[in-house]
């Protein structure tokens, strides 16, 4: 299967034995759109790389270049403004609500069912146009930069943003209505794909996958970064059978986390140091801090982050060329590229027609997957 | 929701206390470290001899509780010391993820409090570094039992940079084609990135696909 069925999301190659029609064995064949990120990004200065880091994932770019912004924070010791930290929070989560919007979509129509494809679209528009206010375009924002973000929420953002999320907060259920209520997407997606918890750790499996299985584990939770402790939030968990699991849980945590984010967003307007409504102009060192821009060989930095799709991390080291001001190595560890070997590994023993209802629900990505 | 960084400083201190204890007789040096911006977060900083990173890897796992391989990675370092031409980087996690405890038919979701978390219970990051002195070819024992989710990582590290992992089942390339030449791993550092230079990059820069025929041809 693969690279151009509709099943694999991206273009990866998927090969399956099959006793007629039960899977038996499965290889993935990843690599078909491997660019050489990581090889790029040595030749760029730190503050350029951020552009690379948001063509990771198209569906999720502003999370990608914040994975990147506090990993080179980490190297560079930067203390970043608390003010640019709750933009940065509202940046992140619009965009979580926004990559999950597109990931229904495309599960949708995937297992029968059209409607919420344009429903979740028309729902990703409106967090389209309040990523387009911050970054500027509506795909690859290039919105943070280290020490801070681009520029402040533009006058009347706050109340926009307000508006959109509590109508978002009101669709979004009537969206999961008319998913609980189809009894074709109940059939496709329950009792297929079962995960255990432990091994999806085991194999590297995070994020929304592995709370599907019962277990709060986030690592906005777990290891807090930015103001994420301070937001009123909870870690959405699913409750599954005892066989792990299945798709409808990995359906179910993704719709709880798209209220949480929206929460969280209408917490951080509430609670941002100076007040929302209030704008600031370039340069202001509460949105922006001068950053160093060079790493001297030796030193490293990590940052774990909590991606759409699982834990992302960004391994720096410095001291490169241009006496320090480009990295000596980067290396992109993608959630993704983990989870699609042991998502292969959860069809064995299912029919050729689940594949797609259980690949779907975990949410594959292909850009970071082969970076 | 907080976990308490106390709590967080001495778990990590504990786990370098076990270390100096267990691996007294070896060279591994084990440290408390910070992150350097943000919180300031503690994480725990491991320098492990080649030789003994099997043996450490399960102390880890299965002793201290770092049941997540988030990433393995290398570097080639040709302007470094001898003895670290190359190093290896890995990036484990106490996640303290355990399957669920069933009840009639469903599992209880295990919800935790983040403010009592204590000692073994508090989520921690581990870096450990392997150095790899001056070889031809440079290699380390491979943890792909440890962890299944060291199995991909260490197929793209080998894929990557080049560093063989000694005792790895069935090692291909990944990201790259499957027909790249032997012994062509990109991120080595003899492997030269230009910057914007249109001749150089739209040529055939490794000259991969180029034929007998096409001798002094140029494109």
């Amino acid at each position: 299967m693969g690279p151009q069925h509709p099943m694999t999301h991206g273009l990866w190659t998927l090969k399956v034995k099959v006793d007629g029609e039960t899977v038996v064995d499965t290889i993935p064949d990843l690599g078909y759109i491997h660019r050489g990120v990581e090889k790029i990004c040595e030749a760029r200065d730190f503050t350029k790389i951020t552009t690379y880091c948001d063509r990771l994932c198209y569906a999720s770019a502003n999370t990608w270049a914040h994975s990147y912004i506090y990993s080179a924070e980490d190297l560079l010791e930067v203390e970043v403004p608390a003010r640019a930290e709750h933009i940065r929070v509202i940046a992140i989560e619009i965009q979580r609500i926004a990559s999950h919007l597109m990931w229904l979509g495309a599960f949708c129509p995937d297992i029968g069912n059209l409607t919420a494809f344009v429903w979740c679209l028309r729902e990703r528009e409106m967090m389209m146009d309040l990523l387009q206010e911050l970054g500027g375009s509506r795909l690859h924002y290039n919105f943070p930069r280290i020490g801070g973000v681009k520029r402040d929420l533009p006058i009347g953002f706050a109340m926009r943003a307000r508006n959109k999320l509590n109508l978002f907060l009101n669709r979004v259920q009537e969206t999961e209505q008319m998913l609980d209520e189809s009894t074709v997407f109940l059939v496709r997606t329950q009792g297929v794909g079962y995960a255990k918890p432990e091994e999806m750790v085991n194999h590297g499996v995070t994020g929304p996958n592995v709370r599907a299985g019962g277990v709060n584990y986030d690592v906005r939770w777990a290891h807090p970064y930015s103001v994420y402790d301070e937001l009123d939030w909870e870690v959405s968990v699913e409750r599954p059978s005892i066989k792990g699991a299945d798709s409808y849980d990995r359906y179910r945590v993704r719709v709880d986390e798209m209220r949480q984010s929206a929460r969280m967003c209408l917490d951080a307007l509430d609670k941002m140091p100076g007040g929302a409504e209030t704008h600031y102009t370039e340069g202001d060192p509460m949105i922006l801090t001068k950053a160093r821009e060079r790493a001297e060989e030796g030193k490293t930095g990590f940052h774990h982050f909590e991606d759409s799709r699982g834990e992302s991390m960004f391994y720096l080291a410095g001291g490169g060329d241009q006496r320090g001001k480009h990295p000596y190595r980067i290396s992109i560890r993608s959630p993704m590229f983990l989870t699609i070997p042991y998502a292969a590994k959860c069809m064995i023993g299912h029919k050729v027609a689940d594949i797609p209802a259980i690949m779907g629900s975990f949410d594959p990505c292909i850009g970071e997957t082969d970076r | 929701m907080k976990i308490k960084a106390e709590y967080a400083e001495e778990s990590a201190r504990q786990v370098v206390e076990a270390a100096e204890t267990r691996w007294s007789g070896t060279s591994l040096h084990a440290e408390v470290r910070h992150h350097k911006s943000g919180m300031k977060r503690p994480y725990v900083f491991i320098n492990c001899p080649k030789n003994h990173w099997r043996s450490v890897a399960k102390w880890l796992r299965f002793e201290m509780g770092a049941d997540h391989c988030s990433m393995i990675t290398g570097t080639h370092w040709p302007e470094g010391p001898d003895e670290k031409k190359w190093e290896i980087v890995a990036h484990l996690m106490r996640m303290n993820v355990i399957n669920p405890p069933e009840r009639g038919g469903w599992t209880e979701q295990v919800i935790r409090d983040p403010a009592i978390l204590q000692n073994d219970d508090v989520p921690m990051e581990f870096e450990i570094s392997i150095s790899i002195p001056d070889t031809r070819r440079p290699s380390v024992p491979s943890v792909q039992e440890v962890w299944m989710g060291a199995d991909w990582n260490e197929k793209e590290t080998w894929d990557l940079v080049g560093i063989e992992f000694d005792g790895h089942e069935g090692m291909r390339r990944v990201l790259q084609p499957h027909d790249t030449p032997v012994g062509y791993h990109p991120l080595q550092r003899e492997h030269k990135i230009r910057y914007h230079d249109a001749e150089i990059m739209y040529d055939d820069m490794q000259g991969f696909g180029r034929k007998p025929a096409d001798d002094g041809k140029v494109k």
